[in-house]
């Protein structure tokens, strides 16, 4: 798993394969700063400091200009860590919350 | 002359198949044409062609439309627009599939408004027969029809004046800084009997914070909850109160990050109604009367 730092909070989680840095951090607790969750409002625009980052979805470039993707902004509830990654993500406090991701299929596997 | 009804919002997404899925399978939506990278749909106690377009390719409003009576309306408001100094075309058949001829203007606020009278029935799921309530095998939320759409202008005040003059609107709900015409932060207006049909609070112009589909009541708005909770569904605020319109709502985005409404309730108005008069230190209640709290983010997010 990736590691995935947060300053200047200095929080450090891990992500889960294909995870966004925003749900690894809500995985493992924390609420950073963000709205919708998709792209579409740049509520949760940071600056990646160092690591590569993927985006499996397209993002509007009316909210995240290639300009700004270049220079280094990038918006954590769509990014996907592709090595370790480090984000500036403002002086915002990170909250502390107890957050529930979709429930696994809950209908019992055949052969088991 | 009068407008009736917000009749179809035309929204950019940047993923097709994922808009798809939220407003077919989640929403409840039927998918009645495709072409182009478009997907039209509509609820299913609506009767015309479509409410709500989606257009692969970015985030927010590309415009919505407006329906309008059939008795020489739209010559009347050309007129009136022309008037006011708003830029206006003609709009033909075919522009959008399933609508006619129509108006095209250019608000104050920079949104593209259609105004048009001529659209294709294709009538609601349980028909005009001795119909059901409801139709059987609704998805999801199986949300009935659109409601309104709340948009950010730069000069609330001109815009409200806009839809009063040019196209009879009426305000309900005011929310205002000062006595002064031009602190006015907000206006909820109404073009039937409803609390809004459009509403407009002070931003970014050209922006959509969100359009909002009417459901039942509060039940059906706390099943619709339900269901956001089985998709995933980003929620930003509810199920609560609006002390503005006293409807029930809760806000959620879809997956482009476009902000949707559910919004149950709501009182009557009509021409004689009276606006109610709301001031910032309550603007918090006005919005979420049960929390009496919004994020300062709640009103500056658009797409």
């Amino acid at each position: 798993m990736l590691v995935v730092t947060v300053v200047p909070q200095d929080v450090q989680v891990r992500a889960r394969a294909g995870e966004s840095v925003v749900d690894a951090l809500r995985r493992h607790g924390w609420r950073s700063p963000y709205r919708c969750r998709r792209g579409g409002c740049g509520a949760c625009r940071a600056r990646l400091l160092s690591g590569r980052i993927r985006y499996p979805l397209p993002v509007a470039e009316s909210v995240l200009t290639p300009a700004e993707q270049a220079a280094g902004q990038c918006l954590p509830c769509r990014a996907v860590p592709v090595t370790d990654v480090v984000l500036d993500i403002g002086p915002h406090p990170l909250r502390a919350v107890l957050a529930s991701t979709p429930s696994p299929d809950p209908r019992p596997q055949e052969g088991l | 002359m009068a407008v009736i009804r917000l009749g179809y919002v035309h929204v950019r997404v940047t993923d097709l198949a994922q808009a798809r899925q939220h407003y077919q399978e989640t929403l409840g939506m039927d998918a009645v044409h495709e072409e182009d990278g478009r997907v039209y749909l509509k609820s299913w106690d609506e009767d015309d062609h479509h409410s709500v377009v989606l257009e692969e390719g970015g985030v927010g409003l590309v415009k919505f439309g407006y329906k309008v009576t059939a008795d020489g309306a739209l010559d009347a408001i050309e007129s009136k627009a022309r008037s006011f100094g708003a830029t206006c075309e003609r709009m033909s058949k075919g522009d959008n599939v399933g609508v006619g001829d129509g108006l095209r203007v250019t608000l104050p606020s920079e949104h593209v408004l259609e105004l048009y009278s001529d659209v294709d029935y294709l009538g609601t799921r349980v028909g005009k027969l001795n119909p059901d309530p409801w139709p059987r095998d609704l998805r999801g939320i199986g949300v009935p029809r659109i409601n309104h759409a709340l948009i950010t202008t730069e000069d609330p005040a001109l815009l409200e004046r806009f839809f009063s003059d040019v196209l009879a609107f009426r305000p309900s709900e005011r929310l205002v800084a000062s006595h002064e015409d031009s602190d006015l932060v907000g206006s909820w207006m109404s073009c039937g009997d409803q609390p809004h049909d459009i509403a407009f609070v002070k931003g970014a112009n050209g922006k959509l914070h969100h359009f909002a589909y009417e459901i039942d009541d509060w039940s059906a708005l706390l099943r619709a909850g339900d269901v956001m909770s089985m998709d995933d569904v980003p929620i930003d605020f509810g199920p609560a109160r609006h002390g503005i319109t006293r409807g029930g709502t809760i806000y959620f985005f879809d997956p482009s990050g476009n902000r949707n409404e559910v919004f149950s309730g709501g009182y009557r108005t009509g021409p004689d109604f009276r606006p109610i008069t709301w001031t910032m230190d309550q603007a918090a209640r006005g919005i979420n009367y049960t929390h009496r709290e919004i994020d300062q983010e709640f009103l500056q997010v658009v797409t």
